[in-house]
């Protein structure tokens, strides 16, 4: 029958199409990107309130910091470095599958790269800009990040003094002006497209809204805390004595 | 009664056609009349200055769907954009980006839209044993015909590709048009075709998981069609499959 043999065309048309090399890969893709991604970006919010403790005091971090790393299992109180350790190296591994599924968005080509400046040059649009940085935010993450994991990996020491002292003495203030915008920026902007994206929220234009006004809270946080930091570390003689708790 | 304004439009001239002929703009001044569109701007512009202006429109109500440029950055239809919009007086006019260009505003949509509905074989696919032409047809339920017309809306205008800067950067994604249409087929329940199906046709990089939701159909569509929340169910779908 006629209506049959075109069906069966179709068909065959439909089914033998190149575009699907790995079918239930596009599908895994994306979730795990959307996973890793939301992983890291509430990691992130939680990382720095706790490091935020410091404008609390120095007791108050250290009873912080201890307390993750495990504090209440040891006889002493104190926690292990190594929780630290073993932590970072967990994240760097989320970092990489995020990494190599996010790398699919990235333009490839030349002319990829000219057709989305192109595009952004002649119909401006608020969305794809703020794309358009995290990407670009994506790509610079992927150096900073494992920086900043490779020095908690092989110097794991938290505390009011330590922390200051690899801010301060060890310029890693350096790189978290750096980290902190960039990362911030990532994962604000992460979390609310991986939310409207799956069309968990229908509210997107208030999402956005509160996605920015988390941006600048978490700017504020993490800046209020660096320069504590760094005060403190300003006022430690060197060499540096870990931190002694007053309770 | 306040004078009328004097409007300059800037316009993209261009006939790949005549051998020769390098893409320009081209301004032209207009007086502007109450209740001026782009659309009767243009028309006016061809009829007392300019014969070879090419442009395309139908219906010049919205529906049809043909008169889509990029005003002023902005991809719309020209049909339904008043000149009193711009308070400056200044237009600027582009033809829609990623389609061919026919010559100056117009470009070839209806090639493109075409060979989309060919390649997502987008037609409902019904029970084709059952084939019984002298059997009546089952009733639909209103809330499905509601959604399927909510979807229907759409007038195959290109906003949505053009605004789509994942479309610009890989020809090969089938843009929010394509998965709209396809989240229609799937909504009707005469179509005999499965999620499974859909996912061979979309569930790729180039269907909906190539989406990065940069979301400029939705904030596009002269037609105001939920991208958003249809991409996002035919991705949860998908993920399902
Ligand atoms: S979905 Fe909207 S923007 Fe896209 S072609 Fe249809 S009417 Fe035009
Ligand atoms: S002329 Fe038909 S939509 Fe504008």
């Amino acid at each position: 029958m006629a209506a049959n043999s075109l069906q069966t065309k179709v068909d065959r048309a439909v089914n033998t199409d190149k575009g699907f090399a790995h079918p239930l890969w596009a599908a895994r893709a994306d979730k795990l990107q959307s996973l890793s991604g939301v992983l890291l970006g509430l990691f992130l919010v939680m990382h720095l309130h706790f490091e935020s403790s410091i404008l609390f005091g120095k007791e108050a971090f250290y009873q912080v910091a201890q307390f993750l790393e495990g504090g209440i299992f040891s006889e002493t109180g104190h926690g292990y470095p190594l929780v630290t350790k073993i932590f970072s190296c967990f994240m760097l591994l989320i970092l990489l599958i995020h990494a190599v599924f996010a790398l699919r968005r990235f333009p490839t080509q030349l002319g990829q790269w000219r057709a989305l400046r192109n595009q952004m040059r002649f119909l401006p649009h608020e969305d794809t800009k703020i794309w358009f940085w995290q990407m670009i935010t994506g790509f610079l993450l992927f150096f900073l990040v494992p920086t900043h994991l490779f020095t908690m990996i092989t110097n794991p020491e938290i505390g009011p003094h330590l922390s200051a002292e690899r801010v301060y003495h060890l310029n890693a203030w350096a790189l978290y002006i750096l980290l902190l915008p960039v990362v911030a920026v990532h994962a604000v902007f992460g979390l609310y497209r991986v939310v409207v994206k799956w069309g968990l929220v229908e509210q997107r234009f208030a999402m956005l809204k509160f996605a920015k006004v988390l941006l600048v809270y978490l700017m504020v946080l993490g800046v209020a805390s660096l320069l504590t930091y760094i005060f403190i570390g300003r006022s430690l003689a060197l060499p540096v004595v870990p931190y002694v708790s007053m309770l | 009664m306040s004078q009328a304004r004097t409007l300059t439009f800037s316009i993209f001239r261009y006939d790949p056609q005549e051998s020769g002929d390098k893409p320009k703009m081209v301004t032209y001044s207009l007086t502007e009349a109450p209740g001026m569109t782009v659309f009767i701007a243009l028309n006016q512009l061809r009829e007392t200055q300019d014969p070879s202006l090419q442009f395309d429109f139908v219906c010049r109500a919205g529906i049809c769907g043909s008169c889509a440029m990029v005003i002023n950055g902005f991809p719309t239809l020209a049909c339904r954009t008043l000149t009193a919009n711009y308070p400056d007086g200044h237009i600027k006019l582009m033809p829609l980006p990623g389609f061919d260009l026919i010559g100056d505003l117009s470009v070839n949509t209806g090639k493109f839209m075409r060979e989309l509905s060919e390649r997502l074989s987008l037609w409902l696919h019904p029970n084709s044993a059952d084939n019984d032409i002298h059997r009546i047809e089952a009733p639909m339920s209103p809330e499905e015909a509601t959604k399927l017309y909510e979807l229907e809306r759409c007038v195959e205008c290109g906003v949505c590709v053009s605004a789509c800067a994942t479309k610009q950067m890989r020809d090969t994604f089938v843009g929010a048009v394509g998965m709209m249409k396809i989240a229609r087929f799937e909504l009707d329940s005469r179509d005999t075709r499965t999620a499974d199906d859909f996912y061979h046709v979309i569930g790729n990089q180039d269907g909906v998981f190539g989406c990065m939701t940069l979301l400029g159909c939705q904030d596009t569509c002269p037609k105001d069609l939920p991208h958003m929340q249809q991409i996002a169910y035919l991705r949860r779908k998908m993920a399902s499959v």
